[in-house]
């Protein structure tokens, strides 16, 4: 009854909701294998931006959800322009270092512009429940997990280029977003145990050690955006 | 508060006896001749045989100085600065024979020949527990530059000395710790407190990235002492770029700032390493404190301390800040004997030489192991040459 | 207060005990502690162990098994192919390699070993098979695309085509 050896794509055509089942176990599988490595990459800009919101697990919990939010959008959207420009079954090395290095760039100045705006963040529990905002303007500013999060999910990192590949073989775009979005929840359930640094408890000196952090990883993805735009190799040991 | 110290009552100790003295120092006499390889049946080839009756004598006699004169800070950095001289010596002497430059060629990284120091051990820990993989071109074995020999050389002493380390063992240290010396007047003395974070700043962030990159980051950009240590030789431009930016580090951090401070700008403002140490800070035994009744603020301490780890509210605690690198500047410096040094558990103050004697017996028993042999290493090429 | 003066002594105590055992067992103990964990050294660096040897005549080809990158990494997966003993290798080197092992030539690979230990190597790496890149004329640009002298072998290293 079932061909294992079918392409997916006439899998998902002659045995739809078997093709399904095994597609999005797939991504499942390949999201929580995954895990780690998405912690690797997103660590540096999620751990500094964590350690400047205050002391509690609400917070944190509140900037995860906002962040993991933000970075299935980020999934998404690439998913759709990528699915549009035909892209997403190649993601040809060039077009993707250029990507990189673009994401790279805009990476480093909001992990600037939110170690500024962090200069305000109240260590001790008080009576502002916002996360930090990016911007002058508190009310009109963007959450700085938002930004950063968006701009991870953008990040084309290697397990995210091989679920890419995998969601391109499957029939639709639609089919393609789910095993991304199923992919998103596999590598999200590593991030969760990050609610644990809410116990920590804030005060001037790891804000500040927090946002120096920032400003030293935001000088490393600027170079390294600069490079990836200027095609030098990164690395030519 | 501004103190008028000519009018203060000098209550530094008196000196300790001569024979006093002596008897003191003998157990670390004998334990130099050891360390040094005077036992029965060593061999021995003339030029390293003088170069460790030298060192085992200064070693001697700096501690029989420290007993002597009950002060510990100016003896002990004469050692150090000795260290910081002669390990790159000794060391760019060795790269030169082995393979002709302090270069480090890929050849050498895929052999797994690269020389480990202490310095990538804080960035190796979350490759390894993640992946059980050493992210650094050497070899794991018992080789004498191998990864498993320097982190057990390491873990020994960091559980004698805590972050003593940055005090008796850092090869490195030395360097801006004699330049520091040099000018009889720091040219900057305004000095903004927050920069004793970037050091925790750095380590985080190297730690982060080398985990994500999956190499020591920190070696690769920004480590100062490829200069006077060794350095991947560039093949491409952003080779050319880390090294344009250790050499400009080197010059910033460990030669100009020192000299315009008078203060260990690279290890009190940028290491990431010393920062780690900091944490064992926690669990070493020996401390420096403060004792509230003879205190009254007049923060020579603070003023002394080559590592900016005094501050007005850690001295109204009574105590150092977690940076401290127990070098003994802070004690040697205090007209009323109000900063001591403590065993954690005992009563401040109370017998405060009980606790310096124990904490130099064991510092200087590792300065000698370790320090010893690297200053005996630097002695001997400068021999060879010589003689 | 007395109790934790004896604990803070005799702490201390064994701080010193433990300073006069590190060069005669402690720092043995450590390395070799160290030394008996699961750890190895990044394949990237290393070449990853070696898996087959190819007989040709005088000499010999290791194959390795392929290195892929971790997490972030910025190097291509690659294989090692090791020629030796160098000083059996005849002037010109120009080998088809099976490198899977599955009877298929994998690459086509050619070089030329000169007398000098120091001069410089370029290798050029035709693929016989679209698992495998090409290289023309190739030095030692990347730690996944190389070709090096180590000891008394000629180490060359093919980048693995994306699937």
């Amino acid at each position: 009854m079932c061909h294992p050896s079918l392409p997916p794509v006439r899998m998902a055509r002659e045995y739809p909701y078997m093709a399904a089942f095994a597609s999005y176990g797939e991504a499942l599988a390949l999201g929580l294998a995954s895990g780690p490595a998405c912690i690797a990459a997103c660590g540096p800009v999620l751990i500094p931006s964590l350690l400047t919101e205050r002391t509690g697990f609400r917070p944190h919990a509140r900037y995860l959800s906002v962040f993991l939010a933000a970075r299935l959008v980020g999934y998404m959207l690439f998913a759709v322009v990528a699915w549009e420009l035909g892209a997403l079954a190649s993601m040809l090395p060039a077009p993707r270092l250029l990507m990189m290095g673009v994401v790279y760039l805009l990476l480093a100045c909001v992990l600037l512009w939110y170690a500024y705006s962090a200069r305000r963040s109240c260590a001790q529990p008080c009576s502002d429940s916002k996360l930090i905002q990016i911007g002058e303007n508190k009310n009109r500013g963007v959450a700085g997990a938002a930004a950063l999060g968006l701009l991870t999910g953008l990040n084309l990192c290697p397990p995210f280029v091989v679920a890419g590949i995998r969601a391109a073989q499957l029939g639709s775009m639609a089919a393609a977003l789910v095993f991304f979005l199923v992919f998103f929840l596999g590598t999200s359930i590593w991030f969760v145990p990050f609610v644990g640094l809410g116990c920590i408890v804030r005060n001037q000196a790891i804000i500040t050690v927090a946002r120096m952090a920032m400003v030293l990883i935001a000088l490393y993805y600027l170079s390294m955006g600069i490079a990836m735009l200027l095609g030098k190799k990164t690395y030519g040991y | 508060m501004a103190t008028d110290v000519r009018t203060l009552t000098l209550t530094r100790p008196a000196p300790r006896g001569i024979l006093r003295s002596l008897l003191l120092t003998l157990p670390i006499f004998i334990w130099s001749l050891l360390m040094m390889g005077f036992r029965p049946g060593a061999k021995f080839d003339p030029v390293s045989s003088i170069a460790a009756i030298i060192t085992a004598l200064f070693m001697t006699v700096l501690f029989f100085m420290m007993m002597r004169t009950n002060s510990t800070y100016r003896w002990r950095r004469i050692f150090f600065v000795s260290l910081g001289i002669l390990f790159p010596i000794g060391f760019i002497h060795n790269l030169y024979v082995m393979r002709g430059s302090m270069g480090i060629p890929i050849e050498e990284m895929i052999a797994g020949r690269t020389p480990f120091c202490f310095m990538p051990i804080p960035m190796l820990i979350l490759p390894a527990a993640f992946t059980r993989t050493v992210i650094f071109p050497g070899s794991i074995g018992s080789a004498s530059h191998g990864i498993a020999v320097m982190v057990g050389l390491w873990l020994a002493l960091t559980l004698v000395m805590g972050k003593g380390w940055c005090s008796y063992a850092c090869f490195f240290g030395g360097i801006e710790e004699g330049v520091a010396a040099i000018p009889p007047r720091a040219r900057i003395r305004k000095l903004d407190p927050r920069w004793r974070y970037v050091p925790w700043a750095v380590l985080l962030a190297m730690v982060l990235l080398s985990l994500a990159l999956f190499e020591p980051v920190y070696c690769m950009w920004l480590c100062p002492f490829k200069a006077v240590s060794e350095y991947v030789a560039a093949r491409n431009t952003v080779g050319l770029v880390q090294n344009v930016i250790f050499v400009l580090l080197f010059a910033g951090l460990v030669i100009m700032l020192p000299f315009l401070t008078k203060k260990r700008t690279q290890c009190s403002w940028f290491c990431p390493f010393g920062a780690f140490q900091s944490i064992f800070n926690k669990i070493s035994i020996f401390e420096m404190r403060i004792d509230k009744e003879r205190c009254k603020p007049c923060l020579l301490c603070q003023n002394a301390c080559p590592n900016l780890s005094l501050s007005k509210e850690s001295i109204a605690r009574g105590e150092t800040l977690l940076s401290c690198m127990k070098c003994g500047a802070c004690v040697d410096a205090c007209l009323r004997q109000a900063v001591v040094w403590h065993i954690k558990g005992t009563q401040i103050a109370w017998k405060p030489e009980r606790a310096r004697l124990m904490f130099l017996y064991a510092a200087w028993a590792m300065a000698i192991m370790f320090g010893g042999s690297i200053i005996a290493g630097g002695l001997a090429t400068i021999l060879h040459f010589v003689v | 207060m007395k109790l934790r003066a004896i604990l803070g002594y005799t702490a201390a105590a064994a701080t010193l005990l433990v300073a006069l055992l590190t060069p005669f067992f402690l720092y043995g103990f450590f390395s070799k502690g160290v030394a008996a964990l699961p750890l190895h050294v990044d394949e990237v660096y290393s070449g990853g162990p070696k898996v087959r040897t190819i007989p040709m005549g005088t000499y010999s080809i290791d194959v390795h098994r392929p290195v892929y990158p971790h997490f972030l990494q910025s190097e291509k997966p690659f294989v090692q192919l090791d020629w030796q003993p160098v000083s059996a290798l005849p002037q010109h080197i120009s080998d088809v390699v099976d490198i899977d092992g599955d009877g298929q030539p994998g690459v086509r690979v050619s070089f030329d070993v000169p007398r000098d230990p120091k001069a410089p190597l370029h290798v050029d790496v035709d693929s016989l098979n679209p698992r495998y890149e090409s290289m023309q004329h190739a030095g030692k640009e990347k730690y996944s695309r190389l070709i090096v002298r180590v000891d008394d072998a000629i180490l060359v290293r093919v980048p693995l085509a994306r699937q």
